[in-house]
């Protein structure tokens, strides 16, 4: 509040001023960059190619045997059995009999990139613990894309990633959605069109990194709740003062140009339904409360991510419209993770109007999240649930995309979608299975059995 | 006072009809697919027969038991091992009050059997995995010197140590302050030293030192100088690996490699020089300067080189259940399956000394029955038994899950 009050106070006063004076000339009109570093990402070279004779999990829940997948300039052209021969003229046709295809796998929870392997000191870059709010870093200007993870995860089928800030603060910075393309530059992988995300976070972290760590607020769950409250009440105000300036400009007026505040920009971002919220919160009664909290100040409360109880208030996140995010057997290494279930994703799922996805928040779960899909599926099956294949790969297809906002551009197998494929050699929900072939946006980008499609990283060259 | 006695008589009937099996029961599985972990390999159609908590007959011509269960095909191994995790220690990792693993003060004595806890969570979770039995290793202190391992069951009795100040354990490679060079020279140091004392005693007679009786430092590294007690070195650069194995020679040592990223690159050394290593099979990430050769494909290719390999889940105590899924992902980069089921089961037992880990006349009988391949997210465990007792596989996490799946007007506070 104290930061932009003076601005408030200036604008009022012209706006006073000006009221008697219509005629006056306007400044040029100030407006906001929302795009300041902007997508660079080139499609990697690519034909006309069908996939053919394989089982498809189209991710919209279908699963269609012996099946053909035609990728034309990017996109998914169809989907189905005994394709038109008119309709495949011409195509690089790759033959996929006796494999499965998906679509490419999505991570809405990564660090790769902030936290890079090797774990050195100086590559230690995603989390901003200076302040419980800290609205202004984005994790996109942490991001070291020779991080060697990257590659691996490709080769785990992973075409789409969240890159996110660390928990330790209320609110911890902007999220980027990168393609899983090797480029020299975060511009060059950034996902175009893709919303900002915000990484927030409840419980344990932000009163430990500040309370304890510091002892400086937050120190208790209270104090947490206070700090969102706080950072949201300045957001609004500074919407305001942007709101008005804007209206004011619009009525022919010349109004000050409100003082700029790089955590507000993004917090105002949230408010207007631009930036999606991803929230590190483990447990039921707080991820209730954050719900409360976006209704409060007139957000949605976005995604949770780890939502560790999100069984216990699967009605609540439908009803609501919240994604979760959740592992399927990380448990006991806090409070906050005590009460695990590994059916928890199914449990969060089987509810109308759900949206259940599978995350890893780890540089090494990321390269099988297929395998951490197929517990979950297995364990549930073993305890009354009746799962699919083709339902349970929306966890980390389709409804990851919707998580990120993205589900218009990628995440199933429909026409007109990226064509964002992976081959992989058998029913990908075993442990056996392996991505044999992966494609973002039509453009092969890893091929298990040909050197010329596996990226290495800088950093590897030249090790013994 | 009717339906008292009636319920006097129902107990007594079954236990007449299903005494326990401390009253030399036996049981047989039959129908079984039996991955024994020995010489013999796998069974099929077989059978094994269970006395005493030990196992009396494999496959024998003919099966005569008091309790027989057929498993129908279904795939009976041995209890998985776990090495080297904090089972029993921890409760929850962040809460220091629950966590017993690390002190300031821990030396070479530093004895996990003083703490662990069979009440622990932790455990039931860890069967889930079908692992019945665990190598125990303290986090240790401040210097190289983390403690000494201790086995134990995984039954969550109160009688589950079986054996304590099992190997000594010592930590070394890359360190965040100081270098890597005092850790190896307090080991080399420290081996000299007593070897030298020992020599001395050997041949001065009546010596004053000699007579002083030794202290439980000095009896660790005699045990460690004499080759009873295994020493475990973590340990992943190959630098660091190539050191430890000229000290295993010099000193005659029983070395245990763990974790070693870089084993692979001198895996034909470890292989010439007979010793295990210890690894997680889904390290393939070069996560620091001292890992930069961690692959999927190591565990293959180590057992490939003759290394006897262990995998295991290091270190930790919520997760170690995984274990029979990093066998199946060390299986699908290029490690042969008997090889992975040896590496959970016989490998273990013979690097740490245990009597376990084979499905053999005269073993404990500690085995699962599962439904399908043990390695397999599709597969689950139908039966399992730790020295012929059976075992639940339940948690808390079945009472959450139950909980929350039952439909109730009233609060699920009220349903238990």
């Amino acid at each position: 509040m104290a930061k932009f009050a003076p601005s408030l106070v200036v604008i009022a006063v012209s706006t006073a001023l000006l009221g008697c004076n219509q005629t006056q000339q306007q400044d040029p009109q100030v407006t906001i960059n929302k795009n300041p570093y902007p997508s660079t990402y080139q499609v990697l070279p690519r034909t006309t190619t069908l996939l053919t004779n394989a089982t498809v999990l189209t991710g919209t829940g279908e699963k269609i045997e012996q099946a053909d997948v035609l990728m034309v300039d990017g996109k998914i052209k169809a989907v189905g059995a005994q394709l038109s021969a008119e309709l495949v003229k011409g195509a690089t046709v790759v033959d996929a009999t006796d494999k499965w295809i998906t679509p490419g796998i999505i991570d809405v929870h990564s660090h790769l990139g902030v936290y890079p392997s090797p774990s050195a000191d100086a590559h230690s870059d995603g989390n901003e613990v200076t302040n419980p709010n800290t609205a202004e870093v984005w994790a996109e200007h942490s991001v070291w894309p020779q991080d060697p993870a990257f590659n691996r995860a490709r080769e785990g089928g992973v075409t789409t990633l969240q890159i996110l800030p660390g928990s330790a603060n209320l609110i911890g910075g902007r999220g980027v959605t990168l393609k899983n393309a090797p480029s020299t530059t975060m511009q060059g992988m950034k996902f175009p069109d893709a919303p900002y995300g915000l990484k927030m976070a409840c419980g344990e972290n932000p009163k430990g990194a500040y309370g304890r760590g510091q002892k400086v607020a937050p120190m208790t769950r209270m104090g947490n709740m206070a700090g969102y409250r706080q950072a949201f009440i300045e957001a609004t105000e500074y919407k305001r003062a942007w709101d008005k300036y804007d209206a004011d400009y619009a009525a022919g007026l010349n109004p000050e140009v409100p003082q700029r505040d790089l955590t507000n920009d993004t917090l105002k971002g949230v408010l207007e339904g631009e930036i999606l919220i991803h929230n590190h919160c483990y447990k039921a009664e707080e991820m209730a409360m954050m719900v409360d909290l976006g209704k409060e100040f007139n957000y949605h409360a976005g995604t949770f991510h780890h939502a560790i109880e999100g069984y216990k208030i699967a009605e609540l996140l439908a009803e609501n419209g919240n994604c979760a995010a959740m592992w399927p057997d990380w448990w006991g290494f806090k409070m906050e993770a005590n009460d695990m279930v590994i059916e928890n994703v199914a449990m969060v799922d089987a509810v109308k109007n759900s949206c259940a996805v599978v995350h890893s928040d780890s540089s090494t779960t990321i390269q099988r999240l297929n395998q951490e899909t197929a517990k979950i599926m297995h364990s549930a099956n073993q305890h009354g649930f009746e799962l699919t294949e083709e339902h349970v790969i929306s966890w980390i297809t389709s409804n990851a995309a919707k998580s990120l906002g993205i589900a218009d551009k990628t995440g199933s197998l429909e026409a007109g979608k990226n064509a964002d494929v992976v081959i992989w050699n058998s029913n990908p929900f075993s442990v056996y299975a392996k991505a044999e072939q992966v494609f973002i946006d039509g453009a092969k980008v890893f091929d298990r059995q040909d050197d010329k499609y596996q990226a290495k990283s800088d950093f590897m060259l030249g090790q013994k | 006072m009717k339906k008292f006695k009636k319920s006097l008589v129902a107990i007594s009937m079954l236990a007449g009809l299903v005494p326990s099996l401390s009253q030399a029961e036996t049981i047989a599985v039959i129908n079984a697919k039996i991955y024994t972990s020995t010489d013999t390999g796998v069974l099929t159609n077989a059978s094994v027969i269970v006395e005493d908590g030990k196992i009396i007959a494999v496959n024998p011509e003919m099966v005569n038991a008091d309790i027989i269960i057929d498993a129908k095909g279904g795939v009976l191994t041995p209890g998985f091992i776990g090495a080297m995790n904090s089972l029993g220690l921890v409760e929850v990792g962040q809460e220091k009050m629950t966590r017993d693993t690390n002190d300031k003060a821990a030396d070479m004595t530093f004895d996990p059997s003083l703490a662990f806890n069979p009440k622990s969570t932790a455990i039931p979770f860890a069967r889930k995995g079908g692992l019945t039995r665990s190598i125990v290793a303290p986090g240790g202190g401040e210097t190289i010197f983390s403690g000494q391992t201790i086995e134990v069951e995984l039954t969550g009795d109160w009688d589950s140590i079986v054996a304590t100040e099992q190997a000594l354990f010592v930590a070394l490679g890359a360190k965040h302050d100081g270098s890597r060079i005092i850790g190896m020279q307090n080991l080399i140091n420290k081996l000299d030293e007593r070897q030298k004392a020992l020599t001395k005693a050997a041949t001065k007679k009546a010596d004053k030192e000699a007579d002083k009786a030794p202290t439980k430092e000095e009896l660790i590294l005699n045990a460690v100088l004499s080759g009873e007690k295994p020493l475990i070195a973590y340990a992943d650069r190959a630098s660091d690996i190539l050191q430890l194995i000229k000290l295993k020679q010099r000193f005659k040592l029983d070395l245990v490699l763990l974790e070693a990223a870089d084993a692979v690159v001198v895996a034909e050394q470890l292989a010439q020089a007979g010793i295990p290593v210890v690894m997680d099979a889904m390290r393939n990430l070069p996560e620091s300067f001292d890992s930069l050769n961690n692959s999927l494909d190591n565990a293959g290719k180590l057992s490939k080189a003759g290394v006897q390999v262990v995998l295991a889940v290091p270190g930790d105590a919520h997760g170690v259940y995984g274990l029979r899924y990093s066998a199946g992902n060390a299986v699908a980069n290029g490690m042969k399956y008997d090889d992975a089921m040896a590496s959970i089961t016989s490998n273990v037992a013979d690097t740490f000394h245990l009597d376990a880990g084979r499905i053999a006349v005269g073993k404990p009988a500690d085995m699962v029955l599962w439904s399908g391949d043990p390695f397999e997210y599709s597969s689950h465990i139908q039966k399992m038994w730790i020295n012929g007792e059976e075992q639940s596989t339940e948690s808390r996490h079945d009472e959450l899950r139950d909980r929350y799946m039952t439909q109730s007007s009233m609060p699920k506070a009220y349903t238990k």
